[in-house]
């Protein structure tokens, strides 16, 4: 695919944009892209990345990535014209509720970027949609604007500089009848929304993020382990969304 | 000019000499909806086992420069399923099956291998006696040689497919351990499983797996790999499939020059998923413009 733009959105928060060969009709949200880091001599893993947005009209692939190592740095040093080597969309992504359901969205860090795609699809289908946004400080804040055209936006920061004080759970004090939870962030962060909703008649779909080697299935390193501890279920492929019931946060 | 890429591994015979290796696949269906499995010259499975294996806790896998560590730790259905949910799909699909066999007793390799024999599915048995992932398993059978001897005849006895010992990089001389699998009445070996390595997350000042240590594979594994097969070329007398780093035709042509029959490709398929019949037609291509109709001609050339 070719670099359409690349836009930073905070110190290490990257926007790509994509255009050229790709199934856009087929994307779910949720579902990802294994992209390969420079002609992959060096780094032969290909970094699995969320898809923040897909315009099929448009025909272009919006990702949104921090910079946490070697790869996702090459990725936030391409050039608009660049030409990058991606399989996907790859996994399963958030199944879609009922039209007009009334649903949360939570997402903490740069697990909020694949909510975003998520929003837009239940902005089709009519729900109405909560959002909390965890971040860890007010330079960390991206894509608010963004939610807030789906939705209405809770923010949340670690060090109380910007909305509410504290992890995204703090925002929950008046629970709304919500038929489904949705949420994409880091582990405690799902586990502490499970607990938070344990008592609750919810259906929860979380987005798990795993290290990767071949990202279709093939390789066995990104299991996750089901409820009962008898079986996993491998993030790639039976992920990267599930529902909290079958796996074992 | 007509370039015959077809090769044999003892009675084994295959359409062309490249295969991915056992772990790098799982059971053919991921890479099948990629392009149709009937190009390979044989799918070699994951590690199975006689009981059903989770593996081992994540972060299972990071990247090292040129190369990657794994300790997957043999994650696998366990031979019942595998034969009923993977191989009896996978042998509709007109390709030779190699399923890798492992176990933490001689008892329990003798009986996985007795079923997949039974099943009638497979064409082939790799042993692993060199996961480098598990306390039991593999490594404990593949780094010394009384031990190792024993376990090939033990199996050999249950064994009616042709039977191919992986051989472990982890030991001093890999020709001795070669030399005891043949003892032991092995009909082919592949040649080399991972080595061990470990990377250190500086952040959280403790090994990136869970595991600690991983095997090593990849690009950066190559000249070891060529190295080992050609020592084990000049002592052992049995056909021999090369393996690590492959990503090329020309990376597996060096095997062949040193005495590989065939070759696997492992991490290769993780960077890409065409790697394999990728291969297959660069080989067809070496070949064409050096002349080569057959690989017989260069086979243990530069040993």
């Amino acid at each position: 695919m070719e670099v359409l733009q690349n836009i930073q959105l905070t110190k290490d928060v990257f926007s790509l944009k994509l255009g050229g060969e790709f199934s856009y009709e087929k994307v779910q949200a949720g579902q990802f892209v294994n992209i390969l880091i420079g002609d992959g001599k060096t780094h032969p893993l290909r970094r699995p990345i969320s898809i923040a947005s897909c315009d099929v009209e448009e025909r272009s692939l919006t990702l949104i990535h921090r910079v946490v190592g070697v790869g996702t740095h090459w990725l936030s040093e391409l050039k608009q014209g660049d030409r990058i080597d991606l399989m996907g969309p790859l996994g399963n992504g958030f199944p879609l509720p009922d039209e007009n359901s009334k649903v949360l969205v939570v997402g903490g860090g740069v697990g909020i970027p694949p909510l975003y795609e998520l929003c837009k699809q239940l902005s089709k289908l009519n729900c109405y949609i909560d959002i909390i946004l965890g971040f860890r400080d007010e330079d960390d804040l991206f894509m608010v604007k963004e939610f807030e055209k789906y939705g209405n936006v809770i923010t949340c920061t670690e060090d109380g500089s910007e909305g509410v004080k504290g992890f995204v759970t703090c925002a929950l004090v008046n629970d709304e009848e919500w038929t489904t939870l949705y949420s994409c962030g880091p582990l405690p962060m799902l586990r502490a929304l499970k607990e938070h909703f344990s008592h609750k008649e919810i259906a929860g779909y979380v987005s798990l993020e795993e290290r990767m080697a071949c990202g279709v299935g093939a390789c066995y390193g990104c299991t996750v382990e089901t409820k009962d501890r008898t079986a996993t279920k491998r993030v790639c492929k039976e992920g990267p969304v599930f529902s909290w019931e079958e796996i074992c946060l | 000019m007509n370039v015959n890429l077809g090769v044999n591994v003892g009675s084994l015979e295959l359409r062309n000499p490249v295969m991915p290796a056992s772990g790098c696949f799982g059971y053919g269906k991921e890479y099948a909806e990629y392009y149709s499995l009937n190009q390979l010259g044989a799918v070699v499975v994951s590690g199975t086992t006689l009981e059903p294996r989770l593996g081992n806790k994540t972060p299972r896998v990071t990247e090292v420069t040129a190369g990657m560590l794994n300790a997957i730790g043999l994650a696998n259905p366990g031979i019942d399923a595998v034969i009923q949910d993977e191989l009896q799909w996978l042998a509709k699909q007109d390709v030779p099956i190699i399923v890798n066999v492992s176990g933490d007793s001689v008892e329990d390799y003798c009986r996985v291998v007795e079923k997949v024999c039974a099943s009638g599915l497979a064409q082939a048995i790799e042993l692993n006696v060199s996961c480098p992932n598990v306390a039991l398993g593999g490594i404990a059978f593949g780094v010394d040689k009384k031990v190792l001897r024993n376990l090939v005849e033990s199996v050999k006895a249950h064994c009616t497919l042709p039977l191919i010992v992986k051989l472990s990089p982890n030991v001093t001389r890999i020709q001795d351990l070669a030399v005891a699998a043949a003892e032991g009445g092995a009909d082919a070996l592949s040649l080399i499983n991972t080595l061990i390595g470990m990377q250190i997350d500086l952040k959280a000042r403790k090994p990136v797996l869970a595991n600690r240590t991983g095997g090593f594979s990849g690009r950066a594994i190559k000249p070891v790999a060529v190295r080992m097969l050609h020592d084990v070329a000049k002592e052992v007398d049995l056909p021999l499939i090369g393996m690590g780093g492959i990503y090329s035709g020309k990376d597996a042509i060096e095997f062949v020059m040193v005495g590989a029959s065939a070759i696997m490709v492992g991490t290769a398929n993780f960077t890409d998923p065409f790697a394999c019949p990728n291969i297959i037609k660069e080989i067809a291509e070496w070949m064409e413009r050096e002349g080569i109709k057959n690989l017989e001609e260069i086979r243990g050339c530069a040993l």
